[in-house]
């Protein structure tokens, strides 16, 4: 029982984290290959220009709070700006090009960001201090922080979804923009505007993870890969499947930890993706015929 | 004869042979010239899938790297014969091949650069966290290949009449293939992959076939590497090593074969003496890539008739058609 | 066709020039600086470069060596064995140095070893600390004065078992480096009665180490001993103390865990972290503030465990001088036994089985930002015997000793 409290429950709630934040970065990825049948490679840079964005603005205003605002601002019209100058060109030729040019943007991105910021790492003080005893371990407030706040964005952007004109125009794009085309909805801006969302959202998750991991120009690419495996077991396209298979691949990634050698996790979680892509192709929720 | 190259690439290999003669080619420049062709070679063996087919892998070093570390294995127990170690990558590679494109082919689109991607780092992962095989510093201090008992393969210069070889029997390979109807049909199938469908071709057999062709070429390349750097490490797995052969690809020009080759060395040189002085290197390289997707998908030797982007279909439906 | 032709020939042609060495006016001696000039162990490789620095201007203000300016070439190794060996090829083969200092991670110094003892280079190493390299990798050219896990084992071992616990956690980055210090480390304590309560590794450029905080809350120890370097151990502090764990447990480690300049950002979290090492700017031995000074004129900063770097260069230019020849075969035999005594920290001989430097080394204990000495170890104590050709850890298991 002890093992459970101290061990096995502290493990659980990183998962959760880790997949929340997933989930925050996999969704965004989700929408916008739905949208524009582009498969965003430079999403892991958004990521991490979030975090380099965040630091810029903590250090003007000393202000974490102030920059989980602008950060993902001043990165979302980042994202507009590339969809309009680099994809929107794009989109008549074959989709072989959209993926190496989101691969070639990755690398200026993330090559500019080493140059302005240097390649060392950096820190981001927690905006929130101090540990809660939590079940027999000492948890770090600011990881709790995390938890409540993925939670809450996550619901906000199902709710935006759901229950917003914007949200079911983004959707019904997703499932025919000729159509919503032909109704006379500017579906170019609509376009540029899901994917400065999109971008705006990486960027968030990348300056609230930061404290956690700390930033430094090569931590897209790590997010990216798991973020692509979340994608996958999620189902193309489905919003709620990459929630839900970000948490899976979060909570079996930090339970894993404990029994398998750490470096084990890595091809289990591979594993499993696998086993999943035998049985159910189209993944959790994918839905049939999208590409399959 | 012109079918595969003709009078030009007679004269391009001639070149290629007496090159050693020269005084300026030191063992360093050997050296060199060994990486700058080897990788010529492995990017043109991309271009089968991405110029002709269509596919992007974002995987392709996996082939590779798995090739290298086949062949060091053997070298590591003394096993020195350079067919042995050829004939171990290829087996290698060859069934981790036909895993992947069967999992990689079996949908469409995007499907395709994932699961390379995905796999490719399964087996950097598995690389560089087994001990067995050097972990994260791989196998180190190999002894030269044999071409045959007692004619060691162990000077610079004898590795590059070794790599030269190998990029000439590719080429033919890859010419030959591209030639044929074979490769007609791969054609097709970049174009328009439904209708190749209708016209009663096994889309995934084909492209299963050229996916694993394109693997045992890259990979019987990775074969060679250890007897020149005397290791083999996760590193020539890493994801960038894939990117970086997509560019040498694009910088060459898609679907050409040749260019990518002249991609591959132009690659190589550039980061050889470059990268050393400046650190902004590879942001240099990126918008390179990023300017030539825009506006020069015919890179430097240029693109073959019909990927020019086709007039009156929009985005809106290309999603579908190309998918 | 003819454009393949024409290009193939351009890029050959470009193939010259890039391998086409410069040219040299005067006399001038090349020497190499390979190591981790970006990334987890940057802070190493930086200066290390600083140290030869100071070492070739000083040189060459007296005349360079045998008549040659001393020029330096720094090569960036991405902290892995094969752009290691690939650096160290270009360095020896196309810049012709006639030593080479290097590299910063243990995997890829012994890489590079390899090279050097083809090429037949002197190779000196001043920070790696795997016990390999002077055992079963070790060749004529190698030369160290960084002291290697066994020697580290050697001399902290006693000082944690006596003064601050017996129950001892070994939490280790996982790679040569890491192991090496974990095996050693676990060797030392239990053959001195200590009790080893739980090992583990991490990956290097590990982000999130909370995974591993269970299972050391678990064992419960008394010590927990830390072998990590660079950005991994600013990380790994940061996030012990963030769960409370840096007051519950003693804190031990390597003496390459954090340099000195990165201590006073996180002097809370290493406050009473107790090391073994043989530099501090903080230690008020004369030879050691002497040569501080020296280097805080030049450089603006104060020194750190990299300045053996200097050594190198030092005990390389007196013997090449004795020699009157860069040839390393004639080097090798003067580089044994040899003494320098205004080394940074006062004399230092090279060993003659391992060309190992044996050094009087201290115990350090981090207090408010700083490493203060608490002890003094002698040279003799730590350095072990030599194991050329020997394996170091034969007989060595990562089992757990379980005592009630």
């Amino acid at each position: 029982m002890e093992y459970l409290i101290g061990v096995l429950l502290p493990q659980l709630v990183h998962g959760l984290v880790f997949g929340a934040a997933l989930g925050l970065l996999a969704l965004g990825l989700t929408v916008i290959f739905g949208l524009l049948g582009v498969m965003n490679f430079a999403h892991g840079e958004l990521y991490m220009l979030g975090a380099y964005v965040g630091i810029a603005v903590i250090g003007v205003t000393r202000s974490f709070w102030v920059a989980l605002v602008a950060a993902p601002l001043l990165v979302g019209v980042v994202g507009a700006l590339t969809e309009v100058a680099a994809l929107r060109p794009l989109y008549r030729r074959p989709p072989l090009y959209g993926l190496i040019l989101t691969f070639g943007l990755a690398l200026v991105f993330r090559e500019a960001a080493r140059q302005v910021w240097g390649g060392d790492m950096r820190r981001v003080q927690p905006p929130i201090t101090g540990s809660t005893p939590l079940l027999g371990m000492t948890y770090p407030n600011y990881r709790l922080f995390l938890l409540a706040v993925s939670c809450v964005l996550l619901l906000a952007i199902w709710l935006f979804f759901t229950r917003t004109r914007a949200g079911i125009v983004v959707r019904a794009a997703v499932e025919d923009a000729e159509m919503l085309d032909g109704l006379g909805v500017d579906v170019r801006r609509v376009f540029t505007l899901t994917f400065a969302g999109s971008a705006a959202l990486a960027a968030l998750a990348g300056l609230l993870l930061a404290p956690v991991f700390t930033v430094y120009p090569q931590m897209g690419v790590e997010m990216i890969l798991l973020a692509f495996i979340v994608v996958i077991l999620g189902g193309m396209g489905s919003m709620g499947g990459s929630v839900v298979a970000a948490f899976v691949i979060g909570i079996a990634q930090s339970l894993l930890t404990l029994w398998l050698n750490p470096q084990r996790v890595a091809i289990a979680i591979f594993a499993l993706m696998i086993l999943v892509l035998i049985v159910r192709p189209r993944g959790f929720f994918g839905r049939e015929g999208v590409l399959e | 004869m012109s079918r595969l190259g003709g009078r030009p690439a007679l004269l391009a290999f001639a070149l290629l042979a007496l090159l050693p003669l020269t005084p300026w080619m030191s063992k360093y420049a050997l050296l060199l010239a060994f990486d700058a062709l080897l990788f010529g070679a492995v990017a043109m063996s991309l271009d089968l899938l991405m110029g002709y087919t269509g596919l992007v892998s974002f995987g392709h070093a996996a082939f590779f790297g798995l090739g290298a570390y086949a062949s060091a294995v053997l070298l590591q127990r003394g096993v020195l014969s350079l067919w042995l170690g050829l004939g171990a990558a290829a087996l290698a590679v060859g069934l981790y091949a036909l895993v992947v494109a069967y999992f990689a082919t079996a949908r469409r689109g995007i499907y395709f650069a994932l699961l390379t991607l995905i796999f490719a780092e399964v087996v950097y992962t598995f690389f560089r966290y087994t001990q067995t095989f050097g972990g994260s510093d791989g196998i180190q201090g190999l002894p030269a290949f044999e071409l045959l008992p007692g004619v060691a393969l162990d000077t610079p210069a004898r590795n590059y009449y070794l790599v030269l070889g190998y990029l000439a029997l590719a080429w033919a390979a890859c010419r030959t293939l591209v030639g044929s109807h074979f490769g007609k049909v791969l054609v097709a199938i970049r174009e328009n992959e439904e209708r190749a469908r209708f016209l009663g071709y096994s889309v995934q057999r084909y492209k299963m076939v050229v996916c694993v062709v394109s693997a045992l070429l890259a990979g019987l390349g990775g074969a060679l590497y250890p007897g020149r750097a005397a290791y083999a490490t996760p590193d020539l797995l890493l994801w960038t090593v894939s990117g970086e052969l997509i560019i040498m690809v694009m910088i060459g020009g898609l679907g050409t074969l040749a260019g990518p080759v002249v991609g591959g060395v132009f690659f190589v040189l550039l980061q050889e003496k470059v990268s050393s002085y400046v650190d902004w290197y590879f942001l240099v390289v990126g918008l390179v890539l990023v300017a030539i997707v825009l506006f020069m998908p015919r890179g430097l030797v240029g693109l073959v008739d019909g990927l020019r982007p086709r007039p009156g279909t929009s985005r809106l439906g290309a999603r579908r058609a190309a998918a | 066709m003819t454009k393949l032709l024409s290009l193939v020939t351009v890029a050959l042609l470009v193939a010259g020039w890039a391998a086409s060495p410069a040219t040299a006016q005067q006399k001038v001696v090349k020497i190499g600086d390979l190591g981790s000039k970006v990334g987890v162990f940057e802070g190493y490789g930086k200066y290390q470069t600083m140290a030869m620095q100071l070492a070739v201007e000083e040189l060459n203000a007296r005349g360079g060596v045998l008549g040659h300016r001393i020029e330096m070439i720094s090569e960036d190794d991405d902290t892995k064995p094969a752009p290691a060996v690939r650096k160290a090829e270009k360095l020896i083969l196309q810049d012709d140095v006639k030593l080479l200092v290097g590299a910063v991670s243990s995997g890829a110094t012994m890489a590079v070893m390899d090279v050097t003892r083809k090429h037949k280079v002197i190779h000196w190493n001043s920070v790696s600390c795997a016990e390999f390299m002077r055992t079963t990798k070790f060749h004529r050219y190698y030369f160290s004065n960084q002291p290697d896990s066994r020697m580290q084992a050697n001399g902290l071992a006693k000082y944690i078992l006596d003064r601050m616990g017996k129950r001892v956690y070994i939490f280790y980055t996982d790679y040569a480096m890491g192991q090496s210090d974990g095996r050693q480390f676990k060797t030392a304590l239990e053959k001195l009665g200590g009790e080893v309560v739980g090992v583990a590794g991490a990956p290097l450029d590990t982000k999130d180490f909370s995974p591993w905080f269970g299972a050391i809350n678990q064992a419960n120890p008394d010590v927990l001993f830390l072998a990590f370097a660079g950005t991994d151990s600013l990380r790994l502090m940061t996030q012990l103390h963030s769960f409370g764990m840096t007051k519950k447990y003693k804190l031990a480690g390597i003496d390459c865990f954090l340099l000195q300049q990165d201590l006073p950002a996180i002097a809370e979290p290493m406050e009473g972290f107790v090391q073994l090492a043989h530099f501090s700017p903080y230690n008020p031995d004369r030879h050691m503030q002497a040569f501080n000074a020296r280097f805080k004129k030049r450089f603006g900063v104060d020194a750190n465990i990299m300045a053996g770097a200097y050594d190198g260069v030092m005990f390389w230019a007196a013997a090449a001088e004795k020699a009157k020849s860069f040839d390393a075969d004639r080097l090798v035999p003067l580089l044994e036994g040899m003494c320098l005594d205004d080394t940074h920290i006062g004399r230092q001989c090279i060993r003659k089985e391992d060309h190992q430097v044996v050094m009087d080394m201290h115990l350090y204990r981090v207090q408010k930002g700083k490493n203060v000495p608490i002890a003094t170890v002698s040279g003799q104590d730590t350095i072990g015997e030599p194991l050329v050709g020997k394996d170091p850890v034969a007989g060595f298991t990562w089992e757990i000793k379980k005592k009630n």
